[in-house]
């Protein structure tokens, strides 16, 4: 990293949000149990504790990285363990009330 | 592969069983769980010829009853096992009661299996870095492996997830060199499959549960409760329920259940109180007197609390509860004790004096109590006849301080016309009074315990407040709930994202006339899609 320079606004806002010790606390970074913040992007909480740095809306880009086992404790990977989870409902981001959860039937 | 419905993926065991007569009967099929593993499962699973450990991959682990749950789930939406529910159940209990963990051996992570999921885990790094980030510590620590299953644990992960290696914190590693050559073998040590604590607990007497049990808990939006909780054997460690008590302010409250118990000792029961359906994930101590856990709503597992029940048979004498736990210098208030054989006045410790009491139960006491203007401030012992235990009740001069619990949560946008509903948080204010330092926030801190509060969110960060996060993200009622917003893109928020929000749920007692605030963080997130029996 120290020897590439930002040359856009983006990439400025960035480098200064994020500190190279910032990202090394990542690794270490905990939180509330059973959530996934370190798959890059998080599904529910981003590597900072927050929610800025995921996919939003999350119905935009859904399947580019579930259907891959990218949140595989959180959404059904349609690759290995759910492939017809999906089926039927092409767009996320317009057929999202489809969507069901795959959920314990006590609940 | 067969489509994986909600149907067709629901999770088998003491709930399913408890939902209904008919399970029950079918439960009662002549084939035990041992005969279905012997006639079904090993149609994939081979037979080792070793009586102490008979069949492949099945004998060498051992499991809580969700953990079990959660396999054989697996078995039937993954690998096509031909098992019926009620099979499926037979089996569950089977192996949960000869391939259990003590109950030393849950210990610090019950939370996996009360489904509390507003909590923090403290993972060693080798598991949060390899494990625990993508599902909870509790999953595998509540699991007991050779190390050959550990393994091959690793093995099924890189099988079923095969992007795995390419998540951030793997891509970065060798990520299958260090799960195989550091992490099992880490499992393998920290997990291992034979322990003197399961070898004690095959061997001990076991609790029995037909009895009265006096409960207390903590139903959000209802309020504190105590009850008794009668337990009737109907056979093959089930029970039938029957439960009558009050809330703190004096509201009945009543209803029915059903319980199974595994391993001698996890209860697992579902129960309709005023209407609500709920259920208690339990746990009994060795000696049986007494169980502990969770009670939560049936739909909404995120609301609920943790509960006790005493065991008050003849000869038990106990105190679980004093509500409220805490009464200020130079006041008079009514309070409640809950717990089992109580005779005798009450003796609630210097300062504090029984001006009357209202109602005298063996497992319930009204009391009328008024602390001393110079009552020490500090943590009173409480006796009741041949009852003492230590630091039971509060006496304090001022709230110096409001925690509010949990400190970090989460909630998740849901309903709005699609299946998954929302998932709401619920909050409670905890006072402390300023030990001898008369410094809040400091170790001597006094715990007076619960409060009643107001409650208001705000912005938890710059960004949020900028998002708007606030007018989007959900409210919070007077009981502490919060109800997270509607599903789907918002097309009035910035590049239409969801009704997410990063808060702050701040909780405010009045300590007599001024207001005393304490503040929690709340992410409100999107939904999940994949719920398990441990998450």
């Amino acid at each position: 990293m120290k020897h590439l320079k930002s040359v856009n606004k983006k990439a400025k806002i960035l480098e200064a949000a994020v500190s190279r010790e910032e990202v090394e606390e990542v690794v270490a970074m905990q939180t509330v149990v059973g959530c996934t913040a370190t798959t890059d992007p998080g599904w529910e909480v981003d590597p900072f504790g927050g929610l800025s740095s995921l996919c939003a809306p999350m119905e935009s880009d859904l399947y580019g990285c579930a259907d891959a086992c990218w949140w595989p404790a959180q959404v059904p990977d349609t690759m290995s363990t759910s492939p017809d989870w999906s089926r039927g409902i092409d767009k996320a981001n317009v057929d999202w009330r489809k969507l069901d959860g795959i959920f314990p039937e006590d609940e | 592969m067969k489509q994986i419905s909600k149907k067709s993926a629901l999770l088998i065991g003491g709930f399913l069983a408890l939902a209904g007569n008919g399970t029950f009967a079918a439960a009662a099929q002549p084939m035990s769980g041992e005969q279905i593993i012997q006639q079904q499962c090993t149609a994939c699973h081979t037979k080792t010829g070793d009586a102490s450990k008979p069949y492949s991959r099945i004998s060498q682990q051992r499991k809580t009853p969700e953990g079990w749950q959660m396999t054989l789930h697996r078995m039937v939406s993954i690998h096509q096992a031909k098992i019926s529910d009620a099979e499926r159940k037979q089996v569950l209990k089977y192996l949960a009661d000869t391939q259990g963990l003590a109950p030393a051996e849950t210990a610090g992570l019950r939370y996996g299996l009360e489904r509390d999921g507003n909590l923090v885990e403290n993972n060693d790094p080798a598991y949060a870095e390899m494990c625990a980030r993508c599902h909870s510590g509790a999953r595998f620590g509540l699991q007991r492996r050779t190390r050959a299953e550990w393994d091959l644990l690793v093995q099924f992960h890189m099988g079923q997830i095969p992007t795995l290696e390419l998540h951030s914190l793997a891509r970065d590693r060798p990520w299958f060199e260090l799960a195989m050559n550091e992490v099992a073998p880490k499992l393998a040590e920290d997990f291992p499959f034979e322990t003197a604590a399961w070898k004690a607990w095959q061997a001990a007497d076991k609790p029995t549960f037909a009895h009265a049990w006096t409960i207390a808990g903590y139903i959000p939006g209802k309020g504190d409760f105590d009850a008794v909780m009668q337990v009737r054997d109907q056979g093959d460690d089930r029970y039938a329920l029957e439960i009558a008590g009050h809330y703190a302010d004096g509201r009945p409250l009543s209803g029915s259940g059903q319980a199974i118990t595994y391993t001698g000792y996890e209860w697992r029961a579902a129960l309709t109180l005023d209407g609500m359906k709920l259920r208690q994930i339990l746990a009994a101590n060795e000696q049986g007197t007494q169980m502990t856990g969770r009670l939560f709503m049936a739909g909404a597992n995120e609301l609920g609390a943790e509960m006790v029940a005493q065991r008050a048979a003849k000869g038990d004498h106990a105190v679980t509860r004093v509500m409220p736990s805490h009464i200020r210098q130079g006041t008079r208030q009514e309070i409640t004790l809950v717990g089992a054989g109580l005779q005798g006045t009450p003796e609630l410790g210097e300062g504090v004096r029984v001006i009357k009491t209202l109602s005298a139960g063996t497992n319930r006491m009204r009391l009328l109590v008024e602390a001393d203007k110079q009552a020490a401030v500090g943590l009173r012992d409480i006796r009741v006849g041949q009852i003492q235990v230590p630091a039971m009740l509060a006496v304090f001069d001022q709230v110096a301080r409001v925690e509010v619990v949990p400190g970090e949560s989460i909630a998740r946008v849901g309903g709005n016309g699609m299946p998954v509903a929302k998932v709401k948080s619920a909050y409670r204010a905890v006072g402390y009074a300023s030990g001898a330092d008369g410094k809040p926030g400091t170790a001597d801190d006094i715990r007076l315990g619960h409060m009643p509060a107001t409650w208001t969110l705000k912005a938890f960060d710059e960004t949020a407040e900028q998002d708007n996060d606030l007018k989007y993200a959900g409210t919070i009622d007077a009981n502490g709930i919060f109800t997270p917003g509607d599903a789907g893109p918002n097309p009035e928020r910035k590049m239409s994202t969801n009704n997410v929000g990063n808060l702050s749920v701040v909780g405010s007692v009045d300590d007599g006339g001024g207001q005393v605030s304490g503040e929690a963080h709340l992410l409100v997130t999107v939904q999940r899609f994949v719920r398990s029996s441990v998450q």
